[in-house]
């Protein structure tokens, strides 16, 4: 009687871990390379098995190549700074998109739709030029400035703002609530999953961005994590040291996958319940 | 009270941290170099190296080098801040790229910054290699200071060579030797090849610059040098040397058939799966250090003659800046192109020196004897010509690129697709033609 399902849900099982394995191979191949001894030869380099004689080799040669502390503290200063300043802006326009009345409302709405249409690069000009008259060239905060305000954000708590029952509002006004204590004590808290999120998609964006940072920043002390990556790895005349390449890209990355891995489940339930993928 | 004085200052302090203002002597003239990295390794972190010796040399002027992607990323980067109103004083720019600075109206005239000083322009270029003058001069006027520069080289797997009976201290010179030695290196397992005879990149910027190697080993121009408005795909030399280069592939199966980039090329090299293979100098390096097995270098096998194309960056000055960074940047310009600096750059990098003089200092000797290989890149330099370099250079050569490819993949004829890639240059290049005439 049992056999049947037992049987399916073995294949299934099976066919699981076949698409877990194809889906963590890349990972599971920087891991590898990034430990592998260097000239080991390139076929080997390749093989995703590890060798028997790892080495950290890669790594000393990383960190001797770029800053990698400093790198390290400018990236989480930028991508910190950023989502911190976007939760405020995006908070308020998402409230006043989703329950104010004011004239113009839903073509102004459209106008910030609009900007999701645009190519990040051809702003890379006007953009620069605007900070360059602020006088923010070459300031991290140059590199944050034009995220500030992100129209992804704020469509996503109008969304969320509008999903929740206007009753609750409603009673708390009569309970004396302002629109302040109104956003904080009652829709910011039935909008935590959307924030977190948001919070995601904006510090991974952020985290990896290359070619905003490259044409903002010029000083080595306030380089990122990307451009100090590429400035050892990506030579394309040369050859290619995959083991340097992969050592790189675990430091890179490692900050991202750690905090994930910690806090998979609120993520993945965040992810779930804000319909965001 | 306290509490609230202590936060705007807290505030003001961080603030003036995030803006990079910085407090102290401002009698210093400080400017900003763009540098991009061609090789891999530290080569970020020799620039700073050099930098700072510069800074620590003198107390008028602090250079500020800022690594900035490959040279089409530091290519965006610098015109971006050109337009944004905020130049670099100077930059190491792709060396091929010096016409459309300089129709664009970007950099200074090097002649000019010469001429000031009195300098004659062809005493100051007489130590440099031949062959890197013409990338450098525009309308006749001398624009950009090379500073390191590579060229295609042959590279061989001397054990395979010994196992099939050739000499690795002969290799191979013509292209009926290269094919003939790729043929016998080539291991087959019934049809499956199991050690290809030869590998060549064949993807990005490094496909144009072996196929321009191999045209004009074939006796072809591919471009005029002296104008950069004609282009020569559709010759009969370009031709028959893709002819060859599709055939090493498609007819003898002594190369892989599908688009290898130089690190595919590198690892197919250093694995054993492939004996010989075409990379630039800049990799010699990286096979130095990695090769478990003996290896050796040749010139690129010439087929009516030995020809290779330059490749490379060079020290660009930019317009728009105050005089005072103006002069600055000619300063350490010269600093930054002298003997010893570029013998520095050459052995950390892989690159060869485009002054001649930095061989004749100690170090570099030493440096030679040490590593034969890298006199034999220097040997090839009397037979360097000048890189692709057009009006949209960039454009011109992707043009090329994707039609070579299609060939490659066996899309299209060879005489189809060199015909479309002439046709798309021409059309590219015709505004500046127009401007000629």
């Amino acid at each position: 009687m049992n056999r049947k399902p037992h049987i399916f849900s073995m294949l299934a099982m099976t066919l699981l871990c076949v698409v877990a394995f194809l889906w963590a191979a890349p990972f599971l191949w920087m891991f590898v390379a990034s430990i592998r001894p260097e000239g080991f030869g390139g076929l080997r380099m390749a093989s995703i098995w590890p060798d028997f004689s790892p080495t950290l080799d890669n790594f000393a040669l990383a960190f001797k190549s770029a800053n990698f502390a400093l790198y390290y503290f400018n990236t989480f200063l930028m991508a910190a700074g950023i989502l911190l300043v976007q939760m405020v802006t995006i908070m308020l326009a998402g409230y006043a998109f989703a329950r104010l009345e004011f004239p113009f409302k839903n073509t102004i709405f459209y106008a910030f739709l609009i900007q999701l249409m645009l190519v990040p690069p051809i702003l890379i000009v006007p953009n620069l030029s605007t900070l360059v008259m602020l006088h923010l060239n070459d300031s991290l905060l140059g590199v944050m400035a034009p995220y500030f305000a992100s129209a992804f954000g704020v469509f996503l708590m109008r969304q969320s703002f509008k999903s929740i029952p206007k009753d609750f509002e409603d009673a708390a006004i009569i309970d004396g609530c302002s629109w302040y204590q109104l956003i904080w004590y009652v829709l910011l808290p039935l909008s935590r999953p959307t924030l977190v999120a948001f919070a995601i998609v904006s510090v991974v964006f952020h985290w990896n961005e290359f070619l905003w940072p490259l044409m903002v920043i010029t000083s080595p002390e306030k380089q990122v994590l990307t451009v100090g990556l590429a400035s050892f790895t990506l030579g394309a005349e040369g050859a290619s040291e995959w083991g340097l390449i992969a050592a790189g890209t675990v430091l890179v990355s490692a900050p991202l996958l750690i905090v994930f891995v910690a806090f998979q489940r609120q993520f993945v339930n965040s992810f779930v319940s804000s319909g965001i993928k | 009270m306290k509490n609230i004085l202590k936060k705007p200052m807290i505030a003001t302090a961080l603030a003036m941290g995030l803006l990079g203002v910085v407090s102290g002597a401002e009698a210093q003239t400080k400017i900003d170099f763009y540098f991009p990295a061609g090789v891999q390794g530290p080569v970020a972190r020799n620039m700073q190296e050099l930098v700072s010796q510069f800074n620590e040399s003198q107390d008028e002027i602090e250079v500020v080098a800022a690594y900035t992607g490959n040279y089409t990323q530091t290519k965006t980067k610098a015109q971006a801040a050109i337009a944004a109103g905020a130049p670099p004083a100077l930059a190491l720019m792709s060396a091929n790229l010096t016409l459309e600075l300089v129709l664009d109206e970007q950099i200074v005239s090097i002649e000019g910054l010469l001429e000031a000083e009195n300098q004659d322009r062809d005493t100051f270029l007489s130590d440099f290699w031949p062959a890197l003058h013409k990338n450098a001069i525009v309308n006749d006027t001398l624009y950009a200071i090379p500073f390191q520069n590579s060229t295609p080289l042959l590279y061989i797997n001397a054990e395979h060579f010994r196992e099939v009976g050739l000499d690795p201290e002969n290799p191979p010179s013509t292209w009926d030797e290269l094919l003939d030695a790729a043929q016998k290196l080539t291991q087959r397992d019934g049809d499956e090849v199991t050690r290809y005879g030869i590998v060549l990149p064949q993807s990005s910027s490094y496909l144009s610059w072996v196929f321009q190697a191999f045209v004009m080993a074939n006796g072809g121009d591919f471009f005029n040098a002296d104008t950069g408005a004609e282009v020569y795909f559709d010759s009969a030399e370009t031709t028959d040397a893709l002819t060859f280069y599709r055939a090493l592939a498609y007819e003898h199966n002594v190369m892989p058939q599908s688009i290898t980039d130089s690190k595919q090329v590198s690892t197919f090299f250093i694995s054993g799966k492939a004996s010989m293979m075409i990379l630039s100098t800049g990799a010699m390096g990286f096979v130095r250090d990695n090769a478990p097995f003996d290896y050796q270098v040749g010139f690129v096998p010439g087929n009516v003659r030995n020809a290779v194309p330059i490749g490379g960056g060079s020290v660009v000055i930019f317009k728009g800046q105050e005089p005072e960074k103006l002069a600055a940047a000619w300063t350490f310009a010269k600093w930054l192109t002298d003997a010893p600096q570029l013998g520095f750059w050459s052995r950390a990098t892989g690159y060869f020196a485009p002054r001649q003089s930095s061989y004749e200092i100690e170090e570099m000797q030493e440096f030679l004897a040490e590593n034969p290989d890298a006199s034999t890149a220097v040997q090839q330099l009397p037979y360097a010509q000048p890189w692709l370099a057009t009006y949209k250079t960039i454009a011109v050569r992707t043009a090329l690129e994707d039609e070579l490819q299609q060939v490659i993949a066996g899309q299209k004829t060879v005489e189809e697709g060199l015909a479309d890639a002439q046709a798309k240059a021409e059309e590219i290049l015709q505004p500046y033609v127009d401007t000629l005439q």
